[in-house]
């Protein structure tokens, strides 16, 4: 059995780790992109912020690919998929014949309209190497502007504030996390960053960047101009699939799979950031770019494509992160559309600096945010993941004494 | 292989195995002791309320497999195959909470111990007492519960012995079919004391 995995991110490395796993036989190739050791994408934020050095992000052992018998082919990008050969094309034309074929190739950062993007000190922050590329930029560089308040640009600046550097962020909702949090939640985190020296600006974008070779300042579309001398585009991932042939393969924002990680094609799957699927709180498809997500997926395509169909219920956004004095726990959908079914309840507590909020839809649980004393928000996750009814009244689940035993009869 | 089995329907909230658990996992070992360290020592099981004030001795199930380790973002959660404990190693851990945001027990704690680097705020958990164990003690909690909520057995002989407590219950000519009598009226008059509480 040939199986060929497009992408050693999480996803592609969980697949190839439980097909080893469940076919000591089979063949497993694995084609990246990069080069790099099989890391944590999530800690290169750290890695910016200086809270852990740049040689702890890889998360498998340097001989990795040896123990699990793994052929891998690094540094090259997948051009092209042919359904009716089986087999995946690179860019640099190496061809590779599959049984059963994995695309776990990740989401790309989104491109901005800018002029002058090519000038030095405009990064993106997807991999390593553009932490790393940052890094080395920090010794001369002092004004950082921060483009996007979603999760990268986030913690670009949270990153770049750490380091002493002066930070803007320019974002386009009210709030930074609109897509996490709540405006009350949204409120606490952007009082937090601004009280420590953070600058926020909403609704404006650029539209260029001028500068002799380094980037020295930005222009806005309301006409006004920011001197910085490093930038960071946040402005969201796109999944990437431009070698995936639309008339076999169905593509919406990602790659539309089954309950069994399965495209539209037999025996072709897809995981992790470039897949599309049921979300279990939305309940239709979504694309749930977050690490958690790839692991359990790259398994279910992993036990797939070794013959064991096991179904995933389906995905389900959540975040963690710790920022400065707060930490913020989010989950499900957090921000429902106005509807009268819809129940939202909330709770803050001064003393305790807490603030949950809970999302209910009749008696499941849909949604949660909680700031402060986030420990056993797993309880709330595994109840929106199994969907279970909820049946003691909701406000106990709010209450600063809210644990395991008071959900079991 | 003995594994810690919890009979959640004996436990009492008396917290001893709280106590226990913080006593085992301190420098000094001692009570009178641990309460002066620095880190304070901290239980790894936690004793939550339930809604009509029932204990609870909520651990970390070590399960297989487990949310946490496939959650840990520099895999510092790791398997102990010889002991089937799940373990976080206090170095690699970089307390980002994703093991809190998996585990559906609600098991994790985040603060600094003797074990971990000094300073060092780190994920924490049960750990199956894997020390005691070695020296061929049973886990902390399962030896000072009084009550028996808290057994380090076999799980098939406690099946077995609660499979045989049901059958007998349930047979012709058994008067009495509550197994736990004693917990059960303690249970009862904690419900009864909140409800009349609420009048």
């Amino acid at each position: 059995m040939e199986h060929v995995i497009i992408g050693n991110g999480i996803a592609g490395i969980s697949a190839a780790e439980m097909i080893r796993r469940l076919d000591p036989a089979g063949a497993i190739t694995l084609i990246g992109d990069e080069t790099f050791q099989p890391y944590c994408r999530p800690m290169i934020s750290m890695v910016l912020d200086g809270s852990i050095p740049h040689d702890r992000l890889p998360i498998r052992s340097a001989d990795f690919y040896e123990q699990f018998k793994i052929k891998a082919v690094l540094g090259n990008r997948v051009s092209a998929i042919d359904i009716a050969s089986k087999t995946v094309s690179l860019e640099n034309e190496q061809t590779f014949p599959f049984d059963r074929l994995l695309i776990a190739s990740g989401a790309d950062p989104r491109p901005i309209n800018a002029d002058n993007l090519h000038l030095q000190n405009i990064f993106f922050m997807r991999t390593q190497q553009h932490v790393r590329g940052m890094l080395d930029a920090l010794s001369n560089t002092r004004r950082a502007l921060v483009l996007g308040g979603g999760l990268v640009g986030f913690k670009a600046a949270y990153g770049l504030l750490r380091r002493g550097l002066k930070v803007t962020m320019l974002i386009s909702s009210g709030y930074p996390l609109s897509m996490q949090v709540d405006a009350k939640a949204g409120e606490m985190i952007q009082d937090e960053l601004t009280s420590r020296g953070l600058q926020v600006q909403v609704e404006a974008h650029v539209v260029g960047f001028d500068g002799n070779e380094r980037v020295e300042r930005a222009y806005l579309s309301d006409g006004t101009e920011i001197s910085c001398d490093i930038v960071v585009i946040g402005k969201g991932a796109l999944p990437a699939h431009s070698f995936v042939p639309r008339d076999s393969i169905k593509v919406d924002l990602g790659i539309i799979v089954d309950r069994h990680q399965q495209t539209t094609t037999e025996n072709i799957y897809a995981a992790g950031d470039v897949a599309e699927l049921v979300d279990i709180s939305r309940k239709c498809r979504w694309v749930n770019a977050i690490w958690p997500e790839a692991v359990s997926q790259g398994r279910i395509a992993g036990m797939n494509m070794a013959g064991r169909k096991v179904a995933y219920k389906g995905s389900l956004s959540r975040n963690v992160m710790r920022i400065f004095g707060l930490d913020v726990m989010t989950a499900g959908i957090v921000n429902p559309a106005p509807n009268a079914d819809y129940e939202i309840m909330t709770a803050t507590d001064r003393r305790r600096r807490t603030y949950r909020k809970l999302v209910f839809l009749h008696d499941r649980l849909i949604g949660m945010t909680l700031v402060n004393c986030v420990e056993q928000g797993g309880i709330l996750v595994a109840l929106l993941q199994s969907e279970t009814a909820v049946t003691i009244p909701k406000a106990k689940m709010l209450a600063p004494d809210f644990n395991y035993r008071q959900l079991i009869r | 292989m003995k594994k810690v089995i919890v009979h959640s329907e004996r436990c009492v909230g008396c917290m001893q195995c709280m106590a226990a658990c913080a006593i085992t996992h301190s420098k000094t070992r001692d009570l009178f002791s641990a309460v002066l360290e620095t880190p304070l020592p901290k239980p790894r099981i936690h004793v939550g309320v339930g809604l009509f004030n029932e204990g609870f001795p909520n651990r970390c199930r070590h399960c297989d497999p487990a949310p946490c380790q496939l959650a840990c973002l520099p895999g510092a959660i790791l398997r102990d195959l010889e002991f089937d404990t799940v373990l976080i190693d206090p170095d690699k851990c970089i307390n980002c909470a994703s093991c809190a945001m998996a585990c559906p027990f609600g098991v994790l704690r985040y603060h600094e111990h003797c074990f971990a680097p000094p300073g060092k705020v780190v994920a924490v958990k049960c750990d199956n007492c894997i020390e005691r164990q070695m020296q061929g003690l049973i886990p902390a909690c399962v030896e000072v519960c009084k009550v028996h909520a808290l057994t380090f057995e076999e799980p098939a002989e406690a099946l077995k012995r609660k499979t045989d407590e049901v059958a007998r219950s349930v047979s012709a000519g058994v008067s009495q079919s509550d197994l736990t009598v004693g917990f059960t009226l303690l249970n009862t008059h904690k419900r009864k004391q909140i409800e009349l509480g609420r009048d």
